[in-house]
């Protein structure tokens, strides 16, 4: 049977125990569908379902949660044993490491064991849709999902068609996403998507101007959070998402692009090399 | 002369000169006069300045209506606040802030004008957006003495100051201003003289990144806005903004920080000049990326 809409979806799977498999889990877990995690090592998935239990207990802490709520949560959370556990499932997200190869490998594997009608969403950031469709068995029930991190917390999700995938599927993940009580945008298959294609090159504006010396970088994000209302200006943003990560997702975007305003400026680069890479490793722009 | 007694003694600064009645003249003498500093609101045409201290006395009213302001202080900023159409009544301010036209010939006639009323001492701020600091100062025979200051607007509300240190500018004054700005609960941020300053200098080429991105069917006005604001947490979607904004103006400052800095993602991409050319100038005129129906009420 066809997915019809996203209100019918009870059973989801997510493979890739990382903080983005996590919160996906659990902001699917929150929407009262039943969630398998994956990851092919089982210990990542116990690490996920502590790290979901930290941010229920917070969300209790601050009155957002009541403890029945929270334990209904979590009673529909479940560490798969092997493909068999797909039994049943309408939705599958995959969340695994950026790379190619890997994302191909994984959508393949489940693509095939999943029921033949559950729809398959990567929640790649740094892929191209199409070309990660040409994986999948049935390309036309294939999609981007893309979520941002924490995704528990941020309420954008963009939904990405592959030349192949059929209107129907992005119709049920933007349902989805609504019955997540995200706010869903359609993007296009383009590097980037629409919000990275927007964020990069600002954030490499950001470290060439500091590099340059138009400001320190404490007045450079204060200017903005000040001038402009963002909640957190560029520097502080690049520690926060990783500024390892940042330089993968824009030189992936440049590779496809080769938009110069995409190229991982040298300052970047030097503190990647030097371990620098935001708030995860103690040094960044901010700290 | 008046002192503030919390100013690190020497560096103290008392009397304040506005050149300049316009919004950010009037916005910044409100600011200084509510910190207690004596302020001289210069300017030319005298029908100008007498509104113009007509307009800080009714925000100081405002202020105390609400809550904001005690009375004694507004009494004592309106006791303490000359309107003038004449330069030479600048004489004894510790700092002068010009927000005259931004007009590179006039700011810097201007300033060689203040160079034979103010002390040696004294500070002189310049208050641009789109100009060069260096090239402002460069009109006074003290340069070292110039700094530029760039509000928000609207001033009275907006914490943000960039303060732009131009080339010649002498880092005591760098430091004095820092302080003097403080003083009047601003929070300052120190920039080199570049164009766009900080906050232009990101802000416009984004805008122009959604525009294209808009022109190239990458998102819609909806979408962009939408990623924006649930994907960033900005205030308000870009679209939004420059509706506000309003495009002739969008498109001004593009053209002007294009022509410093060559980089295309300063040019105004061509939808903004179609949407000038058919009228939609954004919220003032009712049309923009949006449509308002309230366009009336705003007024232009």
């Amino acid at each position: 049977m066809t997915v019809v809409d996203a209100g019918q979806i009870g059973k989801a799977a997510v493979i890739g125990a990382g903080t983005m498999g996590a919160g996906i889990a659990n902001v699917c877990a929150s929407a009262g569908i039943d969630v398998v995690i994956f990851d092919v090592e089982r210990i990542r998935v116990q690490a996920a379902l502590d790290r979901i239990g930290t941010f229920l207990a917070k969300s209790v802490e601050r009155g957002k949660l009541s403890d029945e709520a929270v334990a209904e949560i979590k009673a529909h959370l479940h560490v798969a044993e092997d493909l068999a556990d797909l039994a049943g499932v309408e939705v599958v997200f995959e969340a695994v490491s950026e790379d190619f190869e890997v994302k191909c490998r994984v959508i393949a594997e489940f693509g095939e064991a999943a029921p033949e009608d559950a729809i398959i969403a990567s929640n790649t950031s740094a892929n191209p849709i199409t070309e990660l469709a040409t994986a999948v068995p049935a390309p036309e029930r294939f999609a981007g999902m893309h979520f941002f991190n924490p995704a528990q917390l941020m309420p954008l999700v963009e939904v990405v068609g592959a030349l192949q995938t059929a209107d129907h599927t992005l119709e049920v993940l933007e349902q989805l996403a609504v019955r997540l009580g995200k706010e869903p945008v359609r993007a296009k298959d383009r590097p980037g998507f629409l919000l990275n294609r927007l964020l990069m090159p600002y954030l490499n504006q950001a470290i060439q101007e500091y590099d340059d010396g138009l400001a320190d970088a404490a007045d450079l994000d204060l200017a903005l959070e000040l001038g402009l209302g963002y909640p957190v200006g560029p520097l502080r943003l690049l520690d926060m998402i990783g500024l390892d990560v940042h330089m993968h997702a824009t030189s992936a975007a440049w590779e496809q692009a080769r938009d110069p305003h995409l190229v991982a400026p040298p300052l970047l680069r030097r503190m990647v090399a030097a371990g620098r890479l935001g708030d995860k490793s103690g040094a960044g722009f901010r700290r | 002369m008046t002192q503030i007694a919390d100013v690190a003694e020497g560096t103290a600064i008392g009397r304040v000169g506005v050149v300049g009645a316009g919004t950010m003249g009037i916005g910044i003498a409100i600011v200084c006069a509510r910190v207690g500093h004596p302020v001289v609101i210069c300017d030319l045409r005298s029908e100008t300045v007498e509104a113009g201290a007509e307009k800080v006395e009714r925000f100081l009213d405002n202020s105390v209506t609400k809550g904001k302001l005690e009375p004694s202080a507004r009494d004592r900023a309106l006791r303490d606040l000359t309107a003038s159409s004449d330069l030479a009544d600048l004489e004894g301010c510790d700092v002068v802030i010009e927000a005259v036209f931004e007009e590179i010939r006039v700011k810097r006639d201007l300033l060689g004008q203040l160079d034979e009323i103010l002390s040696p001492e004294a500070l002189v701020h310049s208050n641009t957006s789109t100009l060069s600091v260096t090239d402002i100062a460069a009109g006074s025979r003290l340069p070292e003495r110039v700094v530029g200051t760039h509000y928000c607007n609207p001033a009275p509300l907006m914490q943000l100051v960039e303060l732009v240190r131009g080339q010649r500018t002498d880092p005591t004054a760098l430091t004095r201003s820092r302080e003097f700005l403080i003083g009047l609960e601003k929070r300052p941020v120190t920039c080199a003289d570049l164009p766009g300053f900080i906050v232009n200098r990101f802000l416009v080429p984004f805008e122009n990144d959604c525009i294209r991105a808009l022109e190239t069917g990458l998102g819609t006005v909806e979408s962009i806005d939408r990623a924006v604001t649930a994907g960033l947490g900005y205030p308000m979607g870009t679209f939004r903004l420059l509706d506000i904004v309003g495009l002739d103006i969008h498109k001004a400052v593009s053209l002007s920080l294009y022509d410093q800095l060559k980089d295309p993602r300063f040019a105004p991409p061509p939808l903004v000049e179609r949407m000038i050319s058919a009228g939609q100038l954004g919220r003032k005129v009712g049309s923009g990326f949006y449509e308002y129906e309230d366009a009336g009420l705003l007024g232009a």
